[in-house]
């Protein structure tokens, strides 16, 4: 969401781009180093997941596997929102799927520098995307990086922090009691909200969000837990894509 | 709380694996289309609007489903966005009103 630049390019089209693009041990250092200042304030947030997933379900080992493989925070959190028994595996996947489609895009937007790397370092440029390193790097690499190693070094830092946060919150969750206590249980929506309004400054944005946020209000009674979620996407998604 | 398991274990760990699957696959997704085909300009407005839409209808369903104590935390975490443009400072001052407000209320 915060990816307002169109991607001129695939790459094919980009020869001087192509040539010059690297991935490096030192670009990830520095992305790595880079992203040092954030980390403490991912813990917390890894802290609220392990909490609610353990709350939400999960067994302790269960969180902290999903905080290792998926590393995205806000669909990880979503799927706490319809988890259930037996699970919806369907609804699951849609919501995981949309919730993390903004990587698609900015996957996208990297791909004139990502394409210049042969495949397996473009696999470990891309594979710890998230919406801070593609900021950092996107806007890095637009005033001249050459090294997309700051991609995965910066997706590393937070990763690492995400995980033992996680694990933090899903052992020790149960002796911090209640979360209303704390007001951890309010901190998806407080993220989400974030973002929205990061969002807003943007004109394009206001449509989509409130079609989205009208249309999951008005179908969540309807709908399967999870759907009416998705059908606001859909219909935010609609909204931007019919534009005159 | 923990004991039964939705699905069992080995399920879990199984949907886990896929929603990381799916993950990697808008990672990697993106620039793969874009070494093929450039993205047409309609799909491109489609995807951000859908990411806009989708924090969208989160936060809403959420603020509709709780009551007064959610929306005063997000309605604080919203302002401070504006004014602030601070994710992290926006996410701690949400907090500090749902604490207050369970601990006052």
């Amino acid at each position: 969401m915060t990816n307002t630049d169109r991607p001129e390019d695939g790459g094919a089209a980009a020869p001087a781009a192509r040539t010059s693009v690297t991935f490096s041990a030192g670009g990830v250092r520095r992305g790595f180093l880079r992203f040092a200042a954030l980390t403490p304030f991912v813990i917390p947030f890894g802290i609220a997941y392990g909490a609610a997933a353990v709350e939400a379900g999960f067994t302790a080992a269960q969180a902290v596997t999903m905080s290792a493989l998926v590393f995205a925070g806000a669909s990880q959190f979503a799927v706490l929102e319809v988890w259930a028994d037996p699970v919806p595996w369907i609804a699951v996947l849609t919501l995981a799927a949309t919730v993390n489609a903004r990587f698609f895009v900015m996957s996208a937007a990297l791909a004139r520098w990502a394409n210049a790397l042969p495949p397996g370092r473009r696999f470990l440029a891309l594979c710890t995307l998230a919406d801070a390193n593609f900021a950092d790097t996107h806007g890095a690499m637009r005033a001249g990086e050459r090294d997309m190693g700051i991609l995965l070094g910066g997706g590393l830092a937070q990763w690492w922090a995400w995980v033992v946060g996680t694990a933090l919150g899903a052992y020790a969750g149960a002796a911090m009691g209640a979360l209303e206590r704390y007001g951890a249980d309010v901190v998806l929506p407080c993220f989400f909200i974030a973002l929205v309004a990061a969002g807003l400054r943007e004109r394009v944005n206001w449509a989509p969000a409130a079609v989205g946020a009208v249309v999951a209000v008005a179908t969540m009674e309807a709908l399967p837990a999870g759907w009416g979620v998705i059908a606001g996407a859909l219909a935010g998604g609609a909204a931007a894509a019919l534009r005159p | 709380m923990s004991g039964m398991l939705p699905g069992g274990d080995a399920a879990v760990y199984l949907g886990v694996a896929a929603i990381a699957l799916v993950t990697l696959g808008a990672r990697l997704g993106g620039a793969a289309l874009m070494a093929r085909a450039p993205m047409t300009d309609r799909a491109q407005r489609f995807l951000d609007g859908m990411a806009a839409g989708v924090m969208a209808a989160l936060v809403a369903t959420i603020v509709a489903r709780g009551g007064a104590r959610e929306l005063a935390a997000v309605g604080a975490a919203a302002l401070t966005m504006l004014g602030a443009r601070n994710a992290t400072l926006s996410m701690a001052v949400g907090m500090a009103v749902a604490a207050a407000w369970t601990a006052l209320v």
